[in-house]
């Protein structure tokens, strides 16, 4: 833990500190101020992008414990995001239960479906467990088609609004304000576990987890605790997504949206708490950037190309991305802001 | 009975072509430890290219096919030394998520191309459905398996006395011995990728001749992915195997599961094969079970 200049650590308190400075409380709560005001000056289009990157941070924190700590690679998180949201429509929109049991329900339901599919972790790693992960997600998606009498099979499932108490969370600047206090806790949840007696067996696991076994942790115990935790995320988030989108459908849930979620932690920084944050941030924002702008602005530049062309920019910028972040910076946006840290409090004396 | 035989017959000529692109799988896997999770997408590609060279530039025949080796050719190479080539010795996460880049990014360049997503090839096979005993079967599914067998039987005496072939087996064998003989290991690499994506066009070509060319075509990669786990991912005679199987495996169980079960059925028995092989022997039936030393 870098500080700033002259500031020296004298307790354990002060080390294990979060915000160690006033410096640091002041810029926390002042991003706290702004964020929490932000409905009343923000237009509904951009609430609507704000809730969405927040759940996409929760979803992304929960697979950067499961690939970023712990180092099982799942390609099926969109799989598990679906459970959840699944789940917690089924349950409020068809049961009529309340809206927060739904929600933990939701991680439950999933983290449970994702220990399921990540016993095979206890003998196999790498590739084997990618592509099991990658089965899940088809399974899981054919289940969700076909169970037509809780899931609306392929019509789909309307989702009533979120409401805790009297309150209703029906327009989009109630649902930021639901949405960016769960994922204020999730990332502060999330920094907390990566340095427990857990988190770190995660890591453990991660950096060889022969040597891990041999210092006595055990494996699957803790590969399914971090499935399950993992898991259990993905499932918040999809509740969250359900109530956001008020309709599900498993076209929100395919393959390509599972790859992204390893892309986000990929370009954010594998294994920081920041990285998922920034990956989904940036992955959001560039893909709002490229289909409502670039997309059509393309299209109405080369009408003689055949309609939909550029469609196909998304993804190819999405894949671009994905492959430069590995070849030129594998340890991310997150890496690169502890850089401008550094280089910030030396300035301007750099040596 | 008639019905058995051809889910049968149809099923095992399916499963050869998937052997045959899964074999481009086995291949990089053995020579370069790398997971090419782009394979669906590579098959796509080269299938769109093959439209693209016989019917958009009209094109002959023998003329089409040998532009669209060349570009098989190129495409491995391409991905081999600019994608792969800066990430050697990277850890197995970096390698097994370069190639989803990938993948999201061919795909995207599919659509970028030829946005309409369905099309069918020209008749490549005479049409006219063969009588085997009681069963009818198309006829390009049998020219899909003589042609996959051929190439099973070619690559086989290339890699048991061509100079590259037994090169290539020394680098999946080990790597350290082979670079000390004076083999440039890289250019094993590329040579292997190159070998994928050619595999990777013609399974593409023979199964978009049968059932025209859609996305499906990635899934026929996904597929692939279950043959290398049920045949073992080392092993290229698990490949040749397995292939069969799983087609077997997905005709069978569309054909008689599906009124016991919901429609759809045969899109998810290889994944559920992936699943039930991890449980009972995640090495698959002829895989090198790895004995790791710290």
């Amino acid at each position: 833990m870098d500080l700033p200049a002259g500031t020296r650590n004298y307790s354990y308190a002060q080390d294990m500190a979060i915000f160690r400075t006033k410096t640091h409380w002041a810029l926390f709560i002042g991003l706290m101020v702004l964020l929490f005001t932000a409905p009343l000056y923000w237009s509904n289009y951009w609430l609507g992008v704000a809730n969405l990157i927040g759940i996409t941070i929760i979803a992304a924190t929960g697979l950067n414990i499961l690939t970023g700590y712990c180092g099982q690679l799942s390609i099926g998180h969109a799989g598990f995001i679906a459970v959840g949201a699944y789940a917690s429509a089924a349950l409020t929109g068809r049961l009529g239960l309340p809206f927060p049991l739904g929600l933990v329900s939701a991680g439950l339901v999933a983290g449970l479906v994702g220990m399921v599919f990540g016993i095979p972790s206890l003998r196999v790693k790498g590739f084997y467990l990618a592509i099991s992960t990658i089965a899940a997600q088809f399974i899981i998606i054919w289940v969700i088609n076909h169970w037509t009498s809780v899931t609306g099979g392929f019509v789909g499932l309307s989702v009533p609004y979120a409401s805790i108490g009297g309150l209703t969370f029906d327009t989009e600047g109630k649902q930021f304000y639901l949405i960016m206090g769960i994922t204020a806790l999730t990332i502060y949840f999330a920094k907390n576990l990566a340095r427990t007696r857990v988190g770190r067996a995660f890591v453990a696991i991660r950096d060889n987890d022969l040597a891990a076994e041999v210092m006595g942790i055990n494996l699957f115990r803790y590969k399914l605790i971090a499935f399950f935790i993992g898991c259990f995320l993905a499932g918040i988030a999809g509740s969250l997504l359900a109530h956001w989108m008020w309709f599900l459908s498993a076209e929100f849930f395919s393959l390509a949206e599972s790859i992204l979620y390893v892309g986000m932690i990929i370009i954010g920084g594998i294994g920081t708490t920041l990285g998922p944050i920034f990956g989904a941030v940036f992955i959001r924002l560039l893909d709002q950037v490229l289909t409502q702008w670039v997309t059509p602005f393309l299209e109405g530049t080369f009408t003689m190309l055949p309609a939909g062309f550029a469609t196909g920019i998304t993804p190819m910028v999405f894949g671009l991305v994905i492959i430069l972040f590995l070849i030129l910076e594998p340890r991310g946006l997150a890496h690169r802001w502890q850089l401008f840290k550094a280089a910030y409090r030396l300035w301007p004396f750099s040596y | 009975m008639a019905e058995l035989l051809q889910f049968v017959i149809t099923g095992i000529t399916v499963g050869m072509v998937y052997a045959l692109i899964a074999l481009g799988f086995v291949l990089v896997w053995k020579s370069s430890g790398v997971a090419n999770l782009a394979l669906g997408q590579m098959v796509l590609l080269s299938s769109w290219f093959t439209y693209g060279m016989l019917v958009q530039a009209g094109l002959p025949l023998w003329l089409g096919f040998v532009l669209v080796l060349i570009f098989a050719l190129a495409l491995g190479w391409v991905v081999e030394r600019f994608v792969l080539r800066p990430l050697i010795a990277q850890p197995i996460l970096s390698l097994i998520t370069v190639t989803l880049g990938l993948a999201y990014f061919i795909q995207g360049l599919v659509v970028f191309i030829w946005p309409w997503s369905v099309d069918a090839l020209p008749r490549l096979f005479p049409t006219e459905p063969v009588h085997v005993g009681p069963a009818v079967v198309p006829q390009q599914y049998l020219w899909a398996a003589g042609i996959s067998l051929a190439l099973f039987a070619l690559l086989s005496l290339f890699f048991r006395y061509h100079k590259m072939g037994i090169a290539m087996r020394a680098t999946a064998d080990d790597q350290m011995a082979v670079q000390a003989s004076g083999i440039p290991v890289t250019r094993i690499f590329s040579r292997s990728w190159m070998f994928a994506a050619v595999l990777a066009a013609i399974g593409g070509v023979l199964m978009s001749s049968i059932g025209g060319i859609t996305f499906g075509l990635v899934d026929t990669g996904l597929k692939a992915f279950s043959v290398v786990i049920l045949g073992g991912l080392d092993s290229f005679l698990g490949a040749i195997i397995a292939g069969p199987i799983i087609g077997l495996a997905e005709n069978l169980g569309g054909g008689y599961l599906t009124p016991l079960t919901w429609p759809g059925v045969r899109e998810v028995i290889p994944f559920i094969i992936i699943i039930i092989v991890m449980f009972i022997r995640p090495y698959g039936l002829f895989g090198e079970e790895r004995i790791e030393r710290i």
